[in-house]
C-alpha cells in the first residue's frame, strides 16, 4: 500500500528525530503563555528551507502539534491557557490541580491530546478532499450560529451567578469590536489612542484576565500554590481507567475539534470551548463542570488537538489556512515549490504529501512520551519552586507573554490593566470566562451577522439567510438543545425528589463556615458603571457607518438591559447570604500591602521597560518582587539563591527571545 | 533633577548611543546582521508568501538574512503607525501595501499618515480579477454585468476587507459599467476566496494569485491588468472588454522614518537583487504575481501618481478625502 511506504519514509532516523525535536519544543513554547504555536512555527520556518521539504514540514507540523499539548500544562498548573487552544482547559483543569489532582490533570491532558492528534491526523489522512467540503458548506450565518453554540456555555461558566455571567461576556462581545473593524472599515472604541487601534489582542488579554488575578492572591497569603492530594502523583493507570470510561466523550470532543479544525477563522480555541460545552452537556453530572470534573478537561484537550490535524485539511486541499498556523505552514509548502490542490493527494505523485503526515501522525504519538516527561517537570517545577521565586517567575512570564506576540510594549500594558480589572470584579462575583468567551467569539460573531445580513439584503431573502440553511438550522438545533436539554433535566429531577440546585448550592459554599447577611453592593455599584459604559457606548455607534454599528449598537443595548436587571434584583431582594466564594479559604488573613505593592511594581514594570530596557527592568522588577513576596526574614544563602535564580531566569528568557527567537526586544536606554 | 533636565540627559544619552551604533555600522558594512521583516498583516495572505519567496533566497543573493515577524491588526494599521517609533539602524523593515496605506488614513485617523511611511521599494503587484465558482452560470464578464444590471445590488462580491484594492475595484467596476452590485468584506484572501468556492457569493473581486491554486474550482472572468497575464493567456483583461480597470495591490517595503539615506538605498538594491534572482522570478510569476522594480530612487514619482489616482478614486467609495 502507498501509505505503508510514506511511513517508512517519514521514519527515516533524520525525521524521527526531527519530530522529536518538534514536539519537545513545542511543548515548551505551548507551555509558556503567550509564546504561541504560531509563533514558534514563524520561526522555524527559514531552518527548514535547507531541509528536504518531507522533513521540513515534520518539524513544523510537530511543533504545532506540541504547542497545542503544551497550552495544558500552564492552564492546569496556573490557571493561564498557554495556548488560546487551551482556555476551557482552565475551566477544570485549574480547579484539579488545586484540590491537589496537578499531576491526573496533566496526565489526563497529555492522554486526551494523544487522542484528539491521532483523530485528526487519520480523518487528515483518509478523508481530506471530502471533508474539505465542509469548509465551503460554512457560509456568513453558519459561522454566526457557531459562535451563538460557543456563547451557550456563558451560563455555565457564570460561577453560579447567571446574570452577570451574561453581562460578562456582553462586555467581552463589546471588548472586541474595538479597533479597526474588518467588516466596514470603522474605526472603534479606540478613545482616541493609537494603543487601541488594532484592537484588544485575545492572547495578551488571556493571559491578563487568567493569570493576574493568580498572581495577585498568591502574593497576599504564605499559603503554598498547589496542594498534593494524598493520592498525588502522576496516576498514569488511574487517568488510562478515566480515559477508558469516556470513550464517547474522547469520540465526540475528536470529531469537533477536526471539524471545527476544517473551518477557516474558527481553530483550537473555539473547538476546545464547543466540545466542552457539548460534553458538559451530554454528561451525567453538569454541576461538577468547573469545579474540576476530568471530563470538561479531557473533552478540550482532545479537541484541540484534532484541529491540527483537521486545519491541514482546507490548507491541503483548497490552499485556505485553518488556522495561522497552518498558514505559515501554507508559505512553506509554497516556498518548497509544492502545489496546493486536490492534485497532492493523489497516489501516484511523489508522495512528499503522504511522508508529511506519515510524520504528523508520528508527532501526534510521540507527544505520549515527551509530552508525560515534561509535564513531570513542570507540575514539579510549580510545586516546587519556593513562593519568594514563584510569584516573580508567574509575573514575569506574564509580561513576557504579553510583550512578546508583537514585541510591543503596550500589549504588556493592556494585559495588566484587564489583569487588575478581572482580579477587582472576580471580587464582586463577575468571573473573567464569560469576559474570555465574548472576545474570542466577538469577531466571528459580528462578521458572520454582518455578511449573513448584506448577503441576505442582496438577495432579498434576510430570514431564509439565518434560518433558511439546511447547516444553519443544524447548528441552531444543537443550539437549542444545549440550552434547553439542561433545563429538562433539572424539570425531571425536580420530580423524582432530586434537589440538584441545592446540591450545587452547597457546593459553592463550601469552606465558609461564616454565613453573615450580605447586600451585593459591588455588584450594584458595576451595574450602575457598567449601564454608564453601555450608554457611552452606544452613543458613540451613532458616528459609525450602518455597517460597523449595528453590532456595538445592539451589544450596549444588551449590556445596558442586564445591568439595570442587576440594580434590580440586588437592591430589592432580601439581603442573601453571599453568594460565590471571594477569598481562598487558607485560615490566613491575607495582606493587601503586598497585593498593592505587587501590582504597583508589575505597573512600573510595563511603563519603564520601553524607557530602560527588557532586560534591566525585568531583572530590577523580578528581584523587587522576590522582596515582596517573601514571608520570612531571608538569610544569606536564601537572598543569594534568589538573586541567582532571578538571573538566570530572566536571563534565560533574555537569550531564548532575542538570540532563538529573533524578537525586537525593548532596548531602551541601556538593554 | 527636574524632570526636564533629566529627559534632556535622556535625550543626550540616546542620541550618543544612536552615533555610536551609526559608526558601528560604517566601519562594519552594512549589512552585517539579519534584517527583521515586519508583516503587518495575519500570515498566509499575498504580502506574507511573497515575503516568505525574498526570504527563501535573500541570503544566498544578497548575503542578508530575514528574520519575519507578523503584526497583524487594524488592516495593516496596526504595524504602520508603530513603524517610525522603531529603530532607524537599517535592521527594520516593514511590509507596506497600496491603495491601502493611502486610502485606509484617508477615511479617519488611523494612526498614522500616508506620506509618513518612507517607502524603499515597490516590489511587486497583483492584478484584481473576478472569479465565479465553476458552476456559476456565468461564463463571461458582460454576462455577470448584465444580470447586474436586471437586478441592481442583487450581484455579491465578496473581497478581501474594506478600503483594499478589491473594494475599490469593485467601485469603479460599478462606476464604469453604471451597474450596483454588492461588495462584502472578509477578513483576508483566503475567506473571501472560500466564499466564493462555497458559492456564499455570486462572485469575487479577489486577486488574480488566487487562480493558481483554484484552478480547477474556479473560473476568472477578467483581470485588472494592462496586458494578460503570461500565467493566464486566455483570459481577458477589463480593458479588452471595454472597461478602464487597471489596478490591484502593489506591495513593498517601508522603514522608519529615522532611517539613514545610505540604509535606504542599499536595502532597495537588495530587493532588486531579489527580483533580479531567476528562481524567484519563476516562483513569483507561477504564483500570479507580478514584478515590478520601483526602486529608492523612484520612488518619489512613483508614490505622487499613485497618490494623485487614488485621491480622485477615493469618492468612489464614498471617502471624502480630508
Amino acid at each position: 500500500m502507498e501509505f505503508l511506504g510514506s511511513f517508512s519514509g517519514a521514519l527515516t532516523s533524520f525525521n524521527l528525530l526531527i519530530a522529536l525535536a518538534g514536539v519537545a519544543l513545542g511543548l515548551v513554547i505551548g507551555a509558556l503563555p503567550g509564546l504561541s504555536a504560531t509563533m514558534a512555527v514563524a520561526v522555524l520556518v527559514p531552518f527548514t528551507f535547507t531541509m528536504a521539504p518531507a522533513s521540513g514540514l515534520i518539524a513544523l507540523g510537530s511543533i504545532y502539534m506540541g504547542a497545542i499539548a503544551g497550552g495544558s500544562f500552564s492552564a492546569i498548573l496556573i490557571n493561564t491557557p498557554g495556548t488560546p487552544s487551551s482556555i476551557a482547559t482552565t475551566f477544570d483543569g485549574y480547579p484539579m490541580a488545586q484540590r491537589g489532582d496537578g499531576g491526573l490533570a496533566i496526565t489526563l491532558a497529555i492522554m486526551a491530546s494523544v487522542t484528539g492528534g491521532v483523530v485528526g491526523v487519520a480523518a487528515l489522512l483518509g478523508l481530506a478532499p471530502m471533508l474539505s467540503k465542509v469548509a465551503l458548506a460554512f457560509g456568513p450565518p453558519e459561522y454566526f450560529w457557531l459562535a451563538v453554540l460557543g456563547l451557550t456555555l456563558i451560563s455555565a461558566l457564570s460561577a453560579g451567578n447567571t446574570l452577570k455571567g451574561l453581562i460578562g461576556a456582553a462586555i467581552g462581545l463589546l471588548l472586541s469590536t474595538v479597533g479597526i473593524a474588518v467588516v466596514g472599515g470603522d474605526v472603534r472604541y479606540t478613545l482616541d489612542t493609537q494603543i487601541l487601534l488594532g484592537g484588544i489582542d485575545i492572547t495578551s488579554a488571556l493571559v491578563g484576565l487568567y493569570c493576574v488575578p493568580v498572581v495577585i492572591d498568591l502574593v497576599a497569603t504564605r499559603a503554598p500554590h498547589l496542594k498534593l492530594s494524598g493520592s498525588g502523583g502522576y496516576r498514569i493507570a488511574h487517568a488510562a481507567r478515566i480515559m477508558l470510561a469516556s470513550k464517547l466523550n474522547l469520540l465526540r470532543s475528536a470529531v469537533v475539534g477536526t471539524l471545527v479544525g476544517i473551518l477557516p477563522g474558527a481553530g483550537g480555541s473555539i473547538a476546545g470551548l464547543i466540545a466542552y460545552a457539548e460534553s458538559r452537556r451530554a454528561s451525567k453530572h453538569p454541576e461538577r463542570f468547573g469545579k474540576g470534573e476530568p471530563d470538561g478537561l479531557i473533552a478540550t484537550e482532545t479537541a484541540n488537538n484534532a484541529t491540527v490535524g483537521g486545519g491541514f485539511i482546507p490548507t491541503l486541499v483548497l490552499g485556505i489556512p485553518g488556522t495561522p498556523a497552518d498558514a505559515i505552514i501554507l508559505g512553506a509548502l509554497l516556498v518548497q515549490g509544492i502545489r496546493i490542490g486536490p492534485g497532492l493527494f493523489d497516489p501516484q505523485g511523489d508522495g512528499v504529501i503522504y511522508t508529511f503526515m506519515a510524520g504528523l501522525m508520528i508527532a501526534a504519538l510521540l507527544v505520549l512520551p515527551i509530552g508525560l516527561l515534561i509535564g513531570r517537570y513542570a507540575f514539579r517545577a510549580i510545586l516546587g519552586i519556593p513562593k519568594p521565586l514563584l510569584v516573580p517567575f508567574l509575573a514575569f512570564l506574564t509580561i513576557v507573554g504579553s510583550f512578546a506576540i508583537h514585541s510591543d510594549a503596550s500589549d504588556a500594558q493592556m494585559m495588566l490593566a484587564l489583569g487588575v480589572l478581572a482580579w477587582l470584579l472576580q471580587r464582586a462575583g463577575f468571573s473573567p470566562s464569560p469576559i474570555v468567551l465574548g472576545l474570542v467569539l466577538g469577531q466571528i460573531a459580528e462578521q458572520g451577522f454582518v455578511q449573513s445580513y448584506l448577503i441576505g439584503s442582496a438577495q432579498n431573502d434576510l430570514l431564509g439567510m439565518f434560518f433558511g440553511r439546511p447547516v444553519s438550522l443544524l447548528i441552531l438545533g444543537v443550539v437549542a438543545l444545549t440550552l434547553g436539554y439542561p433545563l429538562i433535566v433539572k424539570g425531571l429531577n425536580r420530580r423524582k425528589a432530586g434537589h440538584l440546585g441545592e446540591i450545587t448550592q452547597i457546593l459553592a459554599h463550601e469552606g465558609q463556615p461564616e454565613q453573615k447577611p450580605f447586600r451585593d453592593t459591588p455588584a450594584i455599584i458595576l451595574g450602575g458603571l457598567f449601564t454608564a459604559i453601555g450608554i457611552l457606548a452606544w452613543m458613540e455607534t451613532r458616528e459609525m457607518s450602518a455597517m460597523g454599528a449595528v453590532f456595538p449598537a445592539t451589544l450596549s443595548l444588551i449590556l445596558v438591559t442586564f445591568s439595570l436587571a442587576l440594580i434590580a434584583r440586588q437592591a430589592f431582594k432580601p439581603a442573601a447570604p453571599r453568594g460565590v466564594l471571594t477569598e481562598p479559604d487558607t485560615g490566613e488573613r491575607p495582606s493587601t500591602p503586598r497585593r498593592v505593592l505587587l501590582v504597583a511594581v508589575m505597573t512600573a514594570w510595563v511603563l519603564v521597560m520601553p524607557l530602560l530596557g527588557f532586560f534591566v527592568t525585568s531583572l530590577a522588577a523580578f528581584v523587587l518582587i522576590t522582596v515582596i513576596a517573601s514571608f520570612e526574614r531571608m538569610g544569606t544563602r536564601t537572598l543569594i539563591v534568589n538573586l541567582v535564580s532571578s538571573i538566570v531566569i530572566v536571563s534565560a528568557f533574555y537569550f531564548l527571545m532575542s538570540r532563538t527567537l529573533g524578537l525586537r526586544l525593548s532596548e531602551g536606554l541601556l538593554f | 533633577m527636574s524632570a526636564t533636565s533629566f529627559r534632556m540627559l535622556i535625550k543626550a544619552l540616546a542620541i550618543g548611543t544612536a552615533l555610536t551604533a551609526t559608526a558601528g555600522v560604517q566601519a562594519q558594512g552594512y549589512p552585517s546582521e539579519p534584517i527583521n521583516y515586519v508583516i503587518p498583516f495575519n500570515p498566509g495572505g499575498e504580502s506574507d508568501v511573497s515575503a516568505r519567496f525574498q526570504q527563501a533566497v535573500s541570503e544566498q543573493v544578497a548575503g542578508v538574512k530575514m528574520v519575519i515577524q507578523y503584526m497583524p491588526g487594524a488592516g495593516g494599521a496596526k504595524g504602520w503607525s508603530k513603524l517610525n517609533s522603531m529603530p532607524g539602524d537599517g535592521y527594520t523593515m516593514m511590509g507596506i501595501n497600496l491603495p491601502h496605506s493611502v486610502l485606509q488614513p484617508m477615511q479617519k485617523d488611523v494612526g498614522y499618515k500616508s506620506e509618513d511611511l518612507a517607502a524603499v521599494h515597490y516590489f511587486h503587484y497583483t492584478p484584481d480579477a473576478i472569479f465565479v465558482q465553476k458552476d456559476s452560470p456565468f461564463k463571461t464578464l458582460g454576462e455577470l454585468i448584465e444580470h447586474a444590471r436586471k437586478t441592481p445590488g442583487a450581484v455579491t462580491f465578496s473581497g478581501s476587507s474594506s478600503y483594499s484594492s478589491n473594494h475599490l475595484a469593485q467601485a469603479r467596476l460599478d462606476d464604469l459599467a453604471g451597474i450596483k452590485t454588492t461588495y462584502i468584506p472578509f477578513s483576508g484572501t483566503g475567506p473571501a476566496i472560500a466564499a466564493v468556492l462555497g458559492k456564499q457569493t455570486v462572485a469575487g473581486f479577489n486577486f488574480a494569485t488566487s487562480a493558481i491554486a483554484h484552478a480547477e474550482d474556479m473560473r476568472m472572468l477578467a483581470v485588472a491588468s494592462e496586458q494578460r497575464m503570461p500565467a493566464f493567456p486566455d483570459v481577458p483583461t477589463f480593458r479588452e472588454l471595454g472597461y478602464d480597470l487597471v489596478g490591484g495591490a502593489y506591495r513593498g517595503l517601508a522603514v522608519p522614518a529615522s532611517t539613514p539615506e545610505e540604509q535606504r538605498q542599499k536595502l532597495s538594491e537588495i530587493v532588486s537583487a531579489i527580483n533580479a534572482d531567476p528562481g524567484f522570478r519563476k516562483k513569483m510569476e507561477d504564483g500570479g504575481f507580478v514584478l515590478t522594480d520601483v526602486t529608492y530612487d523612484k520612488m518619489p514619482a512613483f508614490m505622487a501618481a499613485k497618490r494623485k489616482e487614488y485621491t480622485e478614486l477615493a469618492d468612489k467609495l464614498g471617502i471624502k478625502s480630508n
